[in-house]
C-alpha cells in the first residue's frame, strides 16, 4: 500500500485555484475505494462497498464486509465511510461546450442557418476549454451528449466526456444521432400569434419537407454510388441503425407522427421532451421508444393539467414501462441535472430510480451502456464521491471524481472567484 | 309542360299592407319627415310632406313593459303624435294597415363608429397598425401623445353611410352613438339617427359622450406599449386637463387640453378588452370623477357582483364564442377549460349581470359577424331567464338614458322621434322578423314578410272555361302557379313585372298556350286580367280566392314561440381549471386552527422547534410552541406529526399575474406606470405557486429602462379579485434597472440610439432625473407657501421620483456588475436616499462591503450565470458571501417555474457557501420580508404575524419535499387532497363541456377548430425577448 489518504487532506489539496483546470494525465492508477455507499446506477445500492479501479475500468464492486484487500494490488486505497459513490451523471441533448454566453453571438455554435442541417456536427464545435464545463462537472455530471438545435433537422450529436484536451479526446461516441424538431401540429391564439390558417399552412409545409427529406434520404442510403449530398449522406446511418433519430416534441400528435415515421423506415427513435408521452405510453412501450425528459423543473404545458405533472412524468413513464432519461436544457444549467432527477423523488420515483434516469438509462438510450452508466465490473471508471446524497442540494458535494480512471480536477472559475472574495473579506472557508 | 322560374323583381307581398298598394314601391320614396329645419338653400321645387301618418292594426310597445294591443300609432313631422286605441280617421291622413305586427321603439347602438371617416393618410406615423384604423386628423397644437385626442368631435366629421345604416337598421337599430374607435382619449361621440338623409338631419346629440379606451390605436408613437402605460397616460392627461383648466393660469395653447377641459362633464363610454380592464377603467373614473359607461367584452359574469357594485353602466356584446370542434381527443386536450367554460357562460353574461340588483346594462351588436344574428342572440340571452322587458330596455330606454337622449329616443311617447320597428311576431319569438324600420318618420322596408299575400287557392275562370283551381305556392322568390282540375295538374309559367303578372299555360299539350296578363287585388282577394287564347283571341280571366283569406288577422294575443329555458352555467372563481366552485367549496374562511406536533422552522431566533404547535386565530399566528389542553379547546387540530411548517415563501422578484405587458420599455424613465394597475387575479400561476409554498409575490416592472414602473406586492389569495390580492399597507416600491437591458445591448441593430447606450449615460440619466424631481418638489413647496399662484402641473413621473427622494418609495434595482451597483449607491448618497434592494445583484459579492455600508440589501438567483455577458462573473457563492458580509440577502425567482421551488433554491445556499439550513431558509422567507419592509406582518412564524404558513411533507430544503397545505391569512388556499378533488372536478367538467360541444355540433351549431389560447408569461424584459 503506497498511501492511504485521509479524506480531509485530499479535499483541501484540491482547493488550488485555476480558471481552467488542467485535464488529468492519461495514466490511471490502481485505486481501491472502501466503505462508501455505492449507488450502482441500475437501481441497486451497496451500502458498504469496495470498488476497485484499474486501467481506467472498474475491476470489481462488492460488499466491503469480509473483503480483505491486498495492498500491493493498489496504488491508492481510500477509506470513505459515510460517503456516497455514484457513476458519473450523463447529460443528454445539451449544448455544453457549444455555447459560452447565451447572448454573446460569438460564443454560440449550436444553431446552423436554414432548416435542413443533419450534417452539422456538434462534436467539432465542442469547446473543451469552456469555463462552464468544470462547473457542471463539479456537481457530478461527467459525460454529456451534445446536440445542435434549431431548424427542422438541427444536426448531428455526439457523446463526450467532460475532461479533455480537445474534441477528439473528448469523444465517447462520435456522431451518435440526428436531431429533428418535429413541426408543431397545433395552433395557437393570442394577440401576438399569426392567424391560425397561416399556422396550419406552415405546419403542412414543414411536414411535407420533413417527409420528402426522409424519402430521399432512404433512397440515397439504398443507392450504390449516389452523387454526394451532405444532407442525405448525414442521415444514412439512420437506416442501418448506426445512428439514432432524436426527435424533439412534446405533444401526443407529434409523438404519434414521429413513431409512425420511425416504424415506416425502421429507424431507432428517441423522443426528447415528451410532455404528453405518458398519454400514449402503450404505443411507446410497444415500439420500445424511450423518452428523454427535458426538465422536470417545468410548468405544465396546459393550464388545466395537474400542477405537478412535470414532476410526475418520470414516475408515470416508469409505471407504464417506458424507458426514460432525465436531462436539462441549455449548457450551464446542466449542473442542476442531479436536482432535475431529484425532483421526481418526491413524486413517485425512488432515489435509485431517479439516479438511473441520469446514469444507466441515458447510457442505454445513447447506446454506450456497455461502457458507461453504472458501477459495474468492466465498465469505465467514470464515477465520483459525494459527501452526501448527490441528488439533494444540501448533499451534493463532489469531493473526488474520475473519468475513465483519471482523477479529474474539481476546480473551476467560480470557486476561484469565491476564494478570491472570501479572502478579501477575511471569511473562513465553509 | 316546362316551367320557367322567374324572380319577382320587387317585393310583391308587403304583407298585410293591402290597402295602400302604392306603398308597394316605396320604402325609399316616402316623404322625408324632418326632425328639424334645414339651413341649406332649396334647389328646384319644395317637397315637404308633413301629412299625418297612421299605422293601424298594430300592437305598440311604447316602452318596455307598456304595450297597447290592436292600437294605432300616429306620427307626423318625424315625431310621435299619439299611440292609442283606434279613433276616427281624420281626413288627409296616410293610413297604413300594420297587419297585426308588433311595434317597438327602434334600438339604440351605443358602440359604433358609424359614419366616421375611413383610415386617413394624414394620420402620420408608420406601420400596419397605423394604416388599418380610422384616424381623425389631428391639430399640430394637440397633446404630445397622439393616443389622446379629446378635440375630436364625431359630429363634425359624421357622414351618413347608407350601407352600414342599412345593416344596423336590419338589426332593429334606429340610432347610434358614434365616435372613431381609435386611441385612448377618443373625443366626443355623437348620437345620430340611422336615416339616409343629409347629415345635419341625423344628429340628435352632437356632444353626447367622451370615448375612451386603454388601446392606443393607430398612434405610431411607441409610448405607451403596455396596458399599464395606457393607464398612466390616461391619468396624466386627466391631470393635465385639471391643471390646464385652472383659472388665471398662463400656459401655451393646447387644443387637446382645451377640448378636454370643455368636455369634462361628458359621460365616458369606455371600451375595454375584458372584465379586469373594466375594473381598471372604474378605478380611473373614480379618481377623476367620471360618469362611466363601459363597453364590455362579454365576460363580465366572471365578477358580476364586483362590477355591478361599481356604479358603472355596461354595454354588453351579443357576440358569443362558437363551440370548439372537439372531435379529436388530442386536439380537445389543447382547449383550455377556461375557454370551454366561457363558451358555455358567455350567452348567460347578461342574465348573470341582471341578478345583481344595481346592474345597468345596454346591448350592442358590435362584434357580431352578421348583425342579422342579433335577434337569435337575444333569444339565446332570454333562455337564461332574462325577461323581455329587460332585454328591450337594454336596447332602448337604457342606451337612450346613457347617451342622454331619453327625451327623444328609446320610447314612443308623444313628441319623441318617430323611430320604431315593425316586427312580424313579438320580439323574442323564434319566428320574429323585423319587417320595417321607421327612422324619424321615414319608412325602410327591411325584409319581406314570411307569407305571400298572393299565395293560396283560387277558383279560375278563363274566358268561359270554369272548374280549374289555381294554386299559388308560398315560395317567396318564385311562387309556383299550378292549375288543377280533377286529377289533372298543369304547371304555369309565371313572371312578374311591376304589379302585373304574366302567366303562360298549356291546357292541352302541343295545342298552344294561353298567354295571360293580370294583377292581384289584395282588397278583393281577386286576380283579374286579360290575355290571348292559343288561337290569338283576346279574352278576359279572373280568379277568386277559395274560402277565407289566408292573411292573418291580429288576435290581440300572441302565442310566443320561445326557445326552451336552460340552466344557468356554473361560474368558478376564477373561471379556469382549479378555480373555486360553489359546488365543492366556496373560498374558505379563516378558522381557528392548531397545527400540532410539527417541526416548526420559525425563521426567528428560536430557530427550528421540534414537535411544536402553531395556533392560528383570525388569520394571525396566535401562539408558537407547546399548547396546553385548555388552549386547544374548541380549536380544530391538524396533526402534523412528521411534517414541517415554514413561513410562507416570499418571492421578491416575480412577474406572474400581470396583464398586457410587464415593461413600459419605450422610454428610459417610466416611473408613472404601475404594475398595481394591471394585476391579473385569474393567472393559473397563482395557484401553481401556492402549490410550491409561495404566499407573497412582489410583482415587478421589467428591466427595459433605467427607471421602470411602480411595483405591486400581492398575497396569493387565489380566487379573489385583483384589488383583494394587494398586500394592504405594504410600502410602495419601484423597479430600477442597470446594465445591458437598459442600454439596449441585446435589442438588435435597430435600437442603438435611445439614451443611454452606455453605463456612463445611465448615471447621468439618474442624476438628471432626481435633479428634476427636486426642482419639481420645490415648485410645489413654493405653491404651498403662496409664492406662486397657480398649482404646478402634476407630473406622475416626477411624483414617484419625489417619493424616492423622501424615502416614501423604495427601489429594487435590477443589477449585475459591481461598477454600476457602486454608481447607483453613490447617486443615492448624493441625493440623500438609500437604495433599498439590488435584485439579481450577481456581482454583489464584489461590493458586499459597500452595500453593507450603504444599507442596501440583495435579492439574487442561487446559481444562474452565463446567460449574458454581464453575468460572466456570477457565482453561486454570491448569496452566502453577501450574507456573511452582513448584507440582507434573499433569493428570488423572476420565473414562474422556479418560484414553485424556491425552497430548493434556498437550499443551494447550503451547498454553495455553507450556510446553515435555517439561514438558507430565511433567504426565501424572513429576508425578503425585511427587504420588502413587511417583516412586521410576514416572513417568520411568530405570534402576531399573519398566518401565512406552509405545511411540508418533509424537510423543506429537501429535493423531494412538497407542500401539503399552504395558508394565507390563516386561509388554506392550497391543499394537496383538495387539489386531487379539483383535478377530478376539472376533468368531469371538461368531459361535460366536450359532450355539450359535441352535441352542439351534431345539432348544426357553428364550430371553430381547436386552438390553444396562449397565456401571458413574463420575465424581466420579455417584451424585448431578453432573458433577465
Amino acid at each position: 500500500m503506497k498511501n492511504i489518504l485521509s479524506f480531509a487532506f485530499l479535499f483541501f489539496s484540491l482547493q488550488a485555484v485555476a480558471q481552467r483546470p488542467v485535464p488529468a494525465d492519461g495514466k490511471p492508477s490502481r485505486i481501491l475505494l472502501l466503505n462508501a455507499t455505492a449507488h450502482v446506477g441500475n437501481g441497486k445500492v451497496v451500502e458498504n462497498s469496495a470498488i476497485g479501479l484499474a486501467d481506467g475500468k472498474i475491476t470489481f464492486i462488492m460488499d466491503a464486509r469480509g473483503f480483505k484487500p491486498d495492498p500491493r494490488s493498489f496504488d491508492t486505497i481510500m477509506t470513505l465511510p459515510g460517503k456516497h459513490i455514484y457513476p458519473g451523471f450523463i447529460s443528454t441533448g445539451s449544448i455544453i461546450g457549444l455555447s459560452e454566453i447565451e447572448l454573446v453571438r460569438a460564443t454560440n455554435d449550436f444553431r446552423e442557418s436554414g432548416t435542413i442541417n443533419p450534417s452539422a456536427r456538434a462534436l467539432i464545435a465542442y469547446n473543451t476549454d469552456s469555463r462552464v464545463i468544470p462547473t457542471v462537472r463539479d456537481n457530478g455530471v461527467l459525460m454529456a451528449q451534445i446536440a445542435p438545435q434549431g431548424g427542422l433537422f438541427s444536426g448531428t450529436s455526439s457523446v463526450v466526456q467532460l475532461d479533455a484536451w480537445n474534441w477528439e479526446d473528448a469523444a465517447v461516441f462520435a456522431d451518435d444521432g440526428i436531431w429533428l424538431n418535429w413541426p408543431s401540429m397545433r395552433t395557437f391564439k393570442s394577440p401576438w400569434s399569426d392567424p391560425e390558417d397561416e399556422q396550419r399552412e406552415r405546419m403542412q409545409k414543414s411536414l411535407a419537407t420533413l417527409n420528402r427529406q426522409f424519402e430521399e434520404a432512404a433512397a440515397y442510403a439504398d443507392a450504390t454510388d449516389p452523387l454526394f449530398n451532405p444532407h442525405l449522406q448525414a442521415m444514412k446511418g439512420l437506416f442501418d441503425s448506426t445512428k439514432t433519430l432524436f426527435v424533439r416534441c412534446d405533444f401526443a400528435r407529434e409523438i404519434l407522427e414521429a413513431l409512425a415515421l420511425s416504424e415506416r423506415y425502421g429507424i431507432k427513435l428517441v423522443i426528447v421532451g415528451g410532455a404528453d408521452s405518458w398519454r400514449i405510453a402503450d404505443r411507446l412501450k410497444a415500439g420500445k421508444v424511450p423518452v428523454i425528459i427535458e426538465r422536470t423543473h417545468a410548468l405544465p404545458y396546459r393550464e388545466d393539467e395537474d400542477v405537478a405533472l412535470p414532476y410526475k412524468l418520470p414516475s408515470l413513464l416508469r409505471d407504464a414501462g417506458v424507458e426514460f432519461a432525465i436531462t436539462d436544457q441549455g449548457f450551464w444549467q446542466h449542473r442542476n441535472l442531479p436536482f432535475q432527477a431529484g425532483m421526481a423523488v418526491g413524486f413517485g420515483l425512488s432515489s435509485e430510480e431517479a439516479l438511473k434516469a441520469i446514469t444507466l438509462s441515458p447510457a442505454r438510450i445513447l447506446g454506450i451502456d456497455s461502457r458507461c452508466g453504472s458501477l459495474e465490473d468492466g465498465k469505465d471508471a467514470t464515477l465520483f464521491v459525494s459527501s452526501g446524497d448527490a441528488l439533494e442540494m444540501t448533499g451534493n458535494h463532489v469531493e473526488l471524481a474520475w473519468i475513465a480512471g483519471r482523477e479529474i480536477s474539481l476546480d473551476n472559475y467560480q470557486k476561484a472567484l469565491y476564494d478570491r472574495y472570501r479572502t478579501k473579506y477575511g471569511l473562513s472557508p465553509r | 309542360m316546362t316551367e320557367i322560374k322567374l324572380l319577382p323583381s320587387f317585393p310583391a307581398d308587403l304583407m298585410h299592407m293591402r290597402k295602400i298598394l302604392t306603398l308597394f314601391y316605396t320604402g325609399l320614396i316616402l316623404p322625408v319627415m324632418t326632425l328639424a329645419q334645414d339651413s341649406s338653400p332649396l334647389e328646384g321645387l319644395s317637397d315637404v310632406r308633413e301629412q299625418l301618418t297612421i299605422i293601424r292594426n298594430v300592437d305598440v310597445t311604447t316602452e318596455p313593459g307598456k304595450t297597447i294591443r290592436a292600437a294605432e300609432l300616429r306620427i307626423q313631422k318625424g315625431k310621435v303624435v299619439s299611440v292609442g286605441t283606434p279613433a276616427a280617421l281624420p281626413p288627409g291622413a296616410v293610413v297604413i294597415d300594420g297587419g297585426g305586427m308588433h311595434v317597438y321603439p327602434a334600438f339604440i347602438e351605443l358602440c359604433s363608429d358609424y359614419g366616421m371617416p375611413e383610415a386617413s393618410a394624414t394620420s402620420g406615423g408608420s406601420g400596419r397598425r397605423e394604416a388599418s384604423r380610422n384616424t381623425p386628423v389631428r391639430a399640430t397644437s394637440s397633446y404630445w401623445n397622439r393616443a389622446i385626442h379629446p378635440e375630436f368631435s364625431a359630429a363634425s366629421v359624421f357622414q351618413p353611410d347608407g350601407k352600414r345604416a342599412d345593416e344596423l337598421r336590419k338589426a332593429g337599430f334606429g340610432a347610434a352613438l358614434t365616435v372613431a374607435r381609435d386611441g385612448i382619449v377618443r373625443g366626443s361621440a355623437a348620437v345620430v339617427l340611422l336615416g339616409d338623409g343629409q347629415a345635419t338631419l341625423q344628429i340628435v346629440r352632437a356632444e353626447a359622450m367622451m370615448g375612451m379606451s386603454f388601446d392606443k390605436g393607430s398612434s405610431g408613437q411607441d409610448y405607451p406599449s403596455s396596458l399599464m402605460g395606457s393607464i398612466a397616460l390616461l391619468r396624466q392627461s386627466m391631470l393635465d386637463r385639471n391643471w390646464y383648466g385652472q383659472p388665471n393660469l398662463v400656459h401655451d395653447f393646447n387644443v387637446s387640453l382645451e377640448a378636454m377641459h370643455a368636455k369634462r362633464n361628458l359621460p365616458v363610454v369606455f371600451d375595454v378588452s375584458d372584465y379586469r380592464s373594466a375594473l381598471r377603467a372604474v378605478r380611473v373614473a373614480k379618481e377623476f370623477d367620471l360618469k362611466l359607461v363601459i363597453k364590455g367584452s362579454g365576460d363580465e359574469y366572471k365578477r358580476a357582483d364586483e362590477l355591478a357594485a361599481t356604479g358603472a353602466s355596461f354595454i354588453l356584446p351579443l357576440q358569443f364564442p362558437k363551440a370548439y370542434d372537439v372531435s379529436d381527443p388530442f386536439d380537445a386536450l389543447n382547449i383550455t377549460l377556461a375557454d370551454m367554460k366561457h363558451w358555455e357562460a358567455a350567452p348567460a353574461n347578461a342574465a348573470i349581470m341582471a341578478l345583481q340588483k344595481s346592474a345597468v346594462f345596454a346591448f350592442t351588436s358590435d362584434g357580431l359577424k352578421d348583425r342579422k344574428e342579433m335577434l337569435a342572440a337575444l333569444r339565446k340571452v332570454a333562455r337564461y331567464g332574462l325577461d323581455t322587458n329587460r332585454i328591450l330596455s337594454a336596447l332602448t330606454t337604457v342606451p337612450a338614458r346613457l347617451a342622454g337622449v331619453e327625451d327623444k329616443l328609446g320610447a314612443l311617447r308623444p313628441g319623441m322621434v318617430a323611430s320604431f320597428i315593425l316586427c312580424t311576431k313579438p320580439l323574442l319569438d323564434k319566428e320574429c322578423v323585423i319587417a320595417e324600420s321607421w327612422i324619424s318618420g321615414k319608412r325602410y322596408v327591411l325584409k319581406e314578410a314570411d307569407t305571400l299575400e298572393i299565395a293560396g287557392r283560387f277558383a279560375l275562370q278563363l274566358d268561359t272555361l270554369k272548374g280549374y283551381t289555381m294554386q299559388v305556392s308560398e315560395d317567396r322568390t318564385a311562387p309556383k302557379f299550378t292549375l288543377k282540375k280533377d286529377t289533372i295538374e298543369i304547371g304555369v309559367e309565371a313572371s312578374q313585372n311591376g304589379l302585373q303578372w304574366t302567366l303562360r299555360v298549356e291546357l292541352q299539350k302541343r295545342k298552344g298556350a294561353y298567354r295571360l296578363n293580370g294583377m292581384y287585388d289584395a282588397t278583393t282577394n281577386r286576380w283579374s286580367g286579360i290575355g290571348q287564347d292559343p288561337a290569338g283571341r283576346w279574352i278576359s280571366w279572373f280568379a277568386t280566392r277559395d274560402g277565407a283569406a289566408s292573411v292573418p288577422k291580429p288576435t290581440g294575443k300572441d302565442s310566443v314561440v320561445r326557445d326552451s329555458a336552460v340552466q344557468m352555467p356554473s361560474v368558478w372563481w376564477p373561471q379556469t381549471a382549479f378555480g373555486w366552485d360553489k359546488a365543492i367549496q366556496t373560498i374558505p374562511t379563516q378558522a381557528t386552527v392548531c397545527f400540532r406536533n410539527a417541526t416548526v422552522w420559525t425563521c426567528e431566533s428560536q430557530g427550528k422547534l421540534m414537535q411544536a404547535d402553531v395556533l392560528v386565530r383570525d388569520g394571525k399566528i396566535s401562539k408558537v410552541g407547546a399548547l396546553s389542553p385548555d388552549e386547544l379547546k374548541g380549536v380544530r387540530v391538524i396533526d402534523c406529526t412528521g411534517k414541517h411548517i415554514t413561513p410562507g415563501i416570499i418571492d421578491e422578484h416575480s412577474h406572474i399575474a400581470i396583464n398586457q405587458g410587464v415593461n413600459e420599455g419605450t422610454q428610459s424613465i417610466t416611473s408613472e406606470v404601475r404594475i398595481g394597475d394591471v394585476i391579473d387575479p385569474d393567472d393559473i400561476d397563482i395557484y401553481r405557486q401556492l402549490a410550491g409554498g409561495v404566499t407573497t409575490s412582489h410583482l415587478l416592472h421589467g428591466s427595459a429602462n433605467a427607471i421602470g414602473g411602480q411595483t405591486a406586492l400581492i398575497k396569493l389569495r387565489w380566487g379573489r379579485s385583483a384589488e383583494a390580492l394587494k398586500f394592504e399597507g405594504a410600502p410602495p416600491f419601484i423597479k430600477f434597472a442597470l446594465g445591458e437591458n437598459v442600454k439596449q445591448t441585446n435589442w438588435g441593430d435597430n435600437n442603438v440610439s435611445r439614451y443611454p447606450q452606455t453605463r456612463m449615460g445611465v448615471e447621468q440619466l439618474y442624476i438628471d432625473a432626481f435633479s428634476r424631481a427636486r426642482a419639481y418638489e420645490r415648485s410645489w413647496k413654493d405653491f404651498a407657501a403662496g409664492t406662486t399662484k397657480s398649482a404646478p402641473r402634476k407630473d406622475l413621473e416626477l411624483e414617484a421620483l419625489m417619493e424616492i427622494l423622501n424615502s416614501k418609495r423604495f427601489i429594487t434595482c435590477h443589477s449585475y456588475q459591481q461598477g454600476e451597483i457602486n454608481m447607483l449607491m453613490h447617486v443615492a448618497d448624493t441625493f440623500g436616499f438609500r437604495v433599498n434592494t439590488f435584485t439579481h445583484i450577481l456581482e454583489g459579492y464584489k461590493v458586499a462591503d459597500k452595500m453593507k455600508r450603504h444599507g442596501a440589501g440583495g435579492s439574487s438567483f442561487a446559481d444562474w450565470w452565463a446567460y449574458k455577458y454581464e453575468v460572466i462573473d456570477a457565482i453561486p457563492y454570491n448569496g452566502a458571501l453577501m450574507h456573511r458580509c452582513g448584507v440582507l440577502t434573499a433569493f428570488n425567482s423572476d420565473d414562474s417555474e422556479m418560484a414553485r421551488r424556491l425552497n430548493q433554491e434556498a437550499a443551494k445556499a447550503v451547498k454553495y457557501g455553507g450556510l446553515s439550513e435555517e439561514e438558507a431558509l430565511c433567504f426565501v422567507t424572513l429576508n425578503p420580508a425585511k427587504l420588502l419592509r413587511i417583516d412586521q406582518r410576514v416572513g417568520s412564524i411568530k405570534a402576531g404575524k399573519d398566518a401565512d404558513l406552509v405545511v411540508w411533507n418533509g424537510h423543506p430544503l429537501s429535493v423531494g419535499s412538497r407542500p401539503v397545505q399552504t395558508y394565507v391569512d390563516g386561509i388554506c388556499y392550497f391543499d394537496i387532497v383538495r387539489d386531487e378533488e379539483l383535478r377530478k372536478r376539472n376533468e368531469s367538467e371538461r368531459q361535460r363541456l366536450i359532450r355539450k360541444m359535441s352535441d352542439d355540433k351534431q345539432q348544426g351549431g357553428a364550430s371553430q377548430r381547436p386552438t390553444t389560447t396562449l397565456r401571458e408569461e413574463f420575465h424581466c424584459n420579455d417584451m424585448e425577448h431578453l432573458p433577465h
